[in-house]
């Protein structure tokens, strides 16, 4: 651990710096990130307008959709990773091997690289969050328990979505390639986690299954919590489904990684 | 005690096979053929501290499995081997705090930084004393002369100036064992020269063991007292340089200097004739027969001067791959 403790401080320097150079790219992806939820917003808000009473659907006027995708555009950024993509590359050209000489897990380095390019994304992000805000007028009802909540619950979700990613992107030990698996897991992430439409408003039978899956607890639930829709005791049962998940992904990703570096072949040099 | 040990040491790798073209291709979709490869087959050495062996081989011997494997970044098939007293592949942080690794194929570095800011994050990963650490680093940056180059993103350097980065780097820490995986391919002999230099300089200042592996025969005369030769996973020969010539070599070499031209002399009924031009003349012959030719070539020719040698040690190295694994 002490290990961790003096190399992620300087690995999350290394990322900046690498991310300094391509001021261009990383400017993409943040306005990237903004891309889907306003797509689903726009929709959405056309669809209310279309509907029978022209009001809401399954209790979500204009304003209520816009606060739901707004939350959605800041909870989806900050719980992303990539490394279903990344660590089939890895694998299959052996770049692996540099990481896997140091005395530290190759995922501390994933992780530093996951978190500095939020951070650095999040200061593009927020400013046009803001303009779309202002423009939509999305209605809230959050008091300072549910933003507490609700940050934690982010956090909470973020690592449940890094951690299940990473264990995903360990298939690569067997697979070489993973990236229709990350392809699968986005697509998943977009119907279950709510990041498409909010649950509530999706089939019961969808909505059960979404439960007893990780996405709901990574999307869904924080931005409920974020919007001010959830009781204490809701919220409550909430962090515990997610520290379930996050616990049971530290066990698979522990038994996984054993079994993965056994595999490993280390191709070319 | 020896820091290396290693017994019976196996890895087989199951590989994918198929004919070329694309009815090859459409059949591997239903049905895939896998060959065994059995890179390393029941190895046996061990190293003491401080020496530096040279592993050589053709590609495909078995040489980077094996030092791969050592490193900890290959699990093997069946055997043992320990080093410094750990089990590598258990990959034990206290192991891999005190060995490194340079894969001339591999970077350590961070292609889109300065070497520098790499240099940093290797100190903090390995916690090393941060007196103790810019004193190391400075050292190194001398010994290798890479002074002007680390304000350089890496991927802007040459191929010599980032082989000299990625020893830096792997010398940071100071590690007791260090594994050298092709160090100077593709450099061009000045620096080919520059990096053996420091190799032997470091082993002479520190005592570090280090295995070497290379296809340049120079470095490993230049470096290696002891040498491991290694083809189709198996060791053929285990020990000093020297001996080399002796054990795989049935031949020698006579060289002659003659004091005027001779037309019609039957060298090649005498040995293989390597060299014939004008005056000078340069056989290889038999071990067994080298007193008896070099006794009749003195009654025969007029012989200003006459050389008995071992062949040169690439030739000898090239006869033994050439007999497809068969040790001499």
């Amino acid at each position: 651990m002490r290990t961790v403790v003096s190399a992620l401080p300087a690995y999350l320097r290394q990322s900046l710096q690498v991310m300094f150079q391509y001021r261009g790219e990383i400017v993409l992806w943040a306005v990237w990130g903004v891309v889907y939820p306003t797509v689903s917003m726009a929709m959405w808000s056309a669809a209310v307008a279309g509907s029978k009473n022209g009001q809401s659907i399954g209790g979500f006027g204009p304003r209520q959709f816009a606060a739901y995708f707004l939350l959605t555009m800041v909870v989806g950024h900050i719980s992303t990773a990539w490394d279903v993509y990344e660590m089939g590359r890895l694998v299959r050209t052996g770049a692996l091997s540099p990481r896997l000489l140091r005395p530290i897990l190759p995922v501390w380095q994933s992780v530093a690289d996951n978190v500095s390019y939020k951070a650095l994304t999040l200061t593009i992000l927020i400013p046009i969050w803001l303009v779309i805000a202002w423009l939509t007028q999305p209605m809230f009802s959050t008091d300072r328990t549910h933003l507490l909540f609700g940050i934690i619950a982010t956090l909470l979700g973020a690592i449940v979505n890094y951690l299940w990613c990473y264990n995903l992107a360990m298939i690569a030990f067997w697979a070489t390639r993973t990236d229709a698996i990350g392809e699968f897991w986005f697509g998943a992430s977009l119907f279950f986690g709510g990041r498409l439409a909010p649950l509530t408003i999706m089939p019961i039978p969808i909505q059960k299954i979404a439960t007893a899956l990780p996405f709901k607890w990574v999307i869904w639930f924080p931005c409920e919590v974020l919007a001010g829709h959830t009781s204490l005791n809701s919220m409550k049962g909430g962090l515990i489904n997610q520290v379930a998940w996050i616990a049971l992904g530290i066990v698979v990703f522990h038994l996984l990684w054993r079994r993965g570096v056994k595999r490993y072949s280390a191709v070319g040099a | 005690m020896p820091q290396i040990e290693v017994r019976q040491l196996c890895k087989t790798f199951r590989v994918p096979e198929r004919e070329g073209g694309f009815a090859a291709a459409l059949r591997s979709l239903v049905r895939r053929r896998y060959n065994l490869i059995h890179a390393v087959d029941h190895v046996n050495f061990s190293i003491d501290e401080g020496e530096i062996v040279g592993f050589l081989g053709p590609n495909g011997a078995g040489k980077t499995t094996t030092l791969k494997m050592l490193a900890g970044l290959l699990y093997p098939t069946s055997g043992h081997a320990t080093v410094l007293g750990y089990t590598p592949w258990r990959r034990e942080s206290a192991y891999l705090n005190r060995i490194s690794m340079v894969m001339g194929q591999r970077s350590q570095l961070s292609w889109d930084l300065p070497a520098m800011d790499s240099f940093l994050v290797h100190l903090a990963v390995y916690r090393v004393d941060k007196m103790q650490g810019q004193k190391t680093l400075h050292e190194l940056i001398d010994l290798l002369d890479i002074g002007p180059v680390l304000k350089k993103q890496v991927r802007t350097l040459s191929l010599g100036e980032r082989m000299k980065c990625e020893i830096c780097v792997s010398l940071l820490h100071r590690p007791p064992v260090l594994f050298l995986d092709e160090p100077t391919l593709g450099l061009d002999i000045t620096m080919q020269a520059r990096i053996r230099e420091f190799v032997a300089e470091h082993n002479r200042q520190h005592g570090s063991t280090i295995i070497l592996t290379s296809h340049y025969m120079a470095d490993v005369t230049a470096l290696c007292k002891r040498i491991i030769v290694i083809d189709h996973g198996q060791i053929l020969f285990d020990g000093q340089l020297a001996e080399l010539s002796a054990r795989l070599a049935p031949f020698k070499v006579i060289a002659i200097d003659l004091t005027r031209d001779i037309d019609g002399y039957a060298f090649e009924k005498l040995g293989h004739v390597l060299y014939h031009e004008g005056r000078k003349v340069t056989l290889r012959v038999g071990k067994e027969e080298t007193a008896a030719i070099t006794s009749r070539l003195l009654a025969d020719l007029p012989v200003l001067d006459l050389t008995i040698e071992d062949p040169p040690i690439e030739d000898v190295i090239r006869r033994v791959f050439a007999r497809d694994g068969e040790p001499g």
